[in-house]
């Protein structure tokens, strides 16, 4: 994380903090009704608290650039996944509390008596249980990525609906129209955000529409998309962003997929490259995609850019993590950047190695290494096998390691043993950088 | 490591808004 991220890190971090707790603590001014048992108060608290996390979490997915630009998207996706459990577990035990003292309110009989308050309470707990369960285990239960996403969609806003309809109709706090008035307001924020994520945005995007003008083969099952801005400039992007691309259907499509942008940062005419290989999924189609097909992509996003041009760049690409990194190099090469470049590239064998042959010639206009790792070298290779490790770095880098500048993106697996090596390598924190291509 | 960072900040929110909901509790009990 970069010294000016940290501030701006710093500064979402507290509204969040605000917006979570600021709600629960406003109960707290003008009138309010005769105190209860402290377990009666705190799981009141566990409640609201719970909740406007809940509420918060549609922000969190919400790309807004200048939230997740501190981090990078792939860690505020992770947060979000974390931080749900934390709403979650907040909210059970806010029930469980409340039930703790009153078994007879959990007698299915008794349920089905019970106020409209209590019984949104059943609902939004079932519907953030629901939520959980098919979030954690969505692989196991064998849910497609599409039927998980809209369900996630669906449940999450019949939740907090109900959490707003049960805390709404406990009455308790909320009796003074001055607190329902917020609380109810902050609720319109949060729907707010679904609108802005799902019509406002691809609204937008519907009237900035691409072309496919090219696609091209490339090794190991690869094609590039090339894409060009149908009627508007298009925007720019820092090589190695990355953005959401929809094919097949429009932008209001519940599912789009990240992708980094390929191509050089350095052009002017809006056209930007995705490189993206064949996973078996929907990506075995884009080779098929017809030139003239019309596109969305949202974007660019993401904070895994090149660096100080004072210091070496060691990129670190695992299969078609080289992606980002073919912007960088393709970047520094239309601005004539000769900093010095390292790339360690890691792939399955000689013949799988994407941009093989570009890459080759592109070392002629810029002071580029390339160290090939391969999982299966070919007979007679002398280069470096098996996977990337701190040894190679050792046997590649110039000491002090912890001057340059680190760049890392490939299977999850790798990165994390990247991440291990450098932090034995004594290489701090802000001196790297990594993007999981798999965080959605 | 940044996600190693990312889980620090969950569990530190996490511990906050229990101390909070804590402190709410305290101070309704107290009178407020």
């Amino acid at each position: 994380m970069r010294l000016g991220y940290a501030l701006h890190g710093t500064i979402w971090i507290a509204l969040y903090l605000l917006f979570i707790l600021a709600p629960l603590f406003a109960l707290l001014a003008g009138m309010w009704p005769p105190a209860r048992d402290f377990w009666t108060e705190f799981a009141v608290a566990l409640g609201y608290s719970g909740l406007a996390m809940m509420g918060l979490q549609i922000g969190l997915t919400a790309r807004f650039r200048y939230v997740t630009k501190p981090w990078g998207e792939d860690v505020i996706y992770h947060f979000h996944r974390q931080i749900s459990l934390i709403a979650v577990g907040l909210i059970v035990t806010h029930a469980v509390i409340l039930t703790a003292g009153r078994p007879e309110t959990l007698v299915p009989r008794n349920m089905l008596q019970a106020p409209w308050s209590a019984r949104f309470a059943i609902v939004s707990i079932g519907a953030l249980i629901a939520l959980v369960v098919a979030a954690l285990w969505r692989v196991r239960l064998k849910i497609g990525y599409e039927a998980w996403h809209l369900s996630h969609i669906v449940l999450a806003v019949v939740a907090i609906a109900a959490g707003v309809a049960h805390m709404v109709g406990s009455g308790f706090y909320l009796v003074d129209p001055w607190k329902r008035a917020l609380w109810i307001g902050l609720t319109i924020f949060w729907i707010g955000l679904l609108l802005y994520v799902r019509i406002v945005k691809p609204l937008f995007m519907l009237r900035r529409p691409y072309r496919v003008s090219e696609v091209r083969r490339e090794r190991s099952d690869t094609s590039t998309l090339v894409m060009r801005p149908d009627g508007h400039p298009g925007f720019r992007f820092s090589p190695g962003q990355f953005g959401w691309l929809t094919v097949w259907g429009s932008p209001f499509k519940i599912t789009g997929h990240p992708f980094s942008f390929s191509s050089s940062a350095a052009v002017t005419n809006g056209l930007v490259e995705m490189s993206i290989r064949n996973l078996g999924d929907f990506t075995s189609e884009i080779h098929k995609m017809p030139v003239g097909q019309r596109v969305y992509l949202d974007g660019p996003y993401g904070a895994f850019t090149i660096g100080n041009p004072a210091d070496m760049h060691v990129l670190i690409g695992g299969g078609i993590g080289v992606t980002p990194m073919m912007s960088m190099i393709r970047t520094l090469a239309d601005r004539g950047d000769t900093r010095p470049v390292i790339l360690l590239y890691g792939n399955r064998d000689w013949e799988s190695i994407t941009f093989r042959e570009e890459l080759e010639a592109l070392q002629a206009r810029l002071n580029l290494t390339i160290v090939h790792v391969l999982a299966n070298p070919p007979a007679g290779w002398t280069g470096e096998q098996g996977f990337i490790t701190a040894e190679m770095f050792k046997r590649h880098l110039p000491p002090p390691y912890a001057d340059h500048e680190y760049f890392i993106c490939g299977p999850d697996v790798m990165m994390d043993a990247i991440e291990k090596a450098l932090g034995e390598l004594d290489v701090p924190l802000s001196k790297y950088h990594s993007e999981r291509y798999s965080f959605v | 490591m940044r996600r190693l960072f990312a889980d620090r900040l969950v569990f530190a929110t996490g511990v906050i808004v229990i101390l909070m909901s804590i402190l709410f509790a305290l101070l309704r009990v107290a009178g407020f």
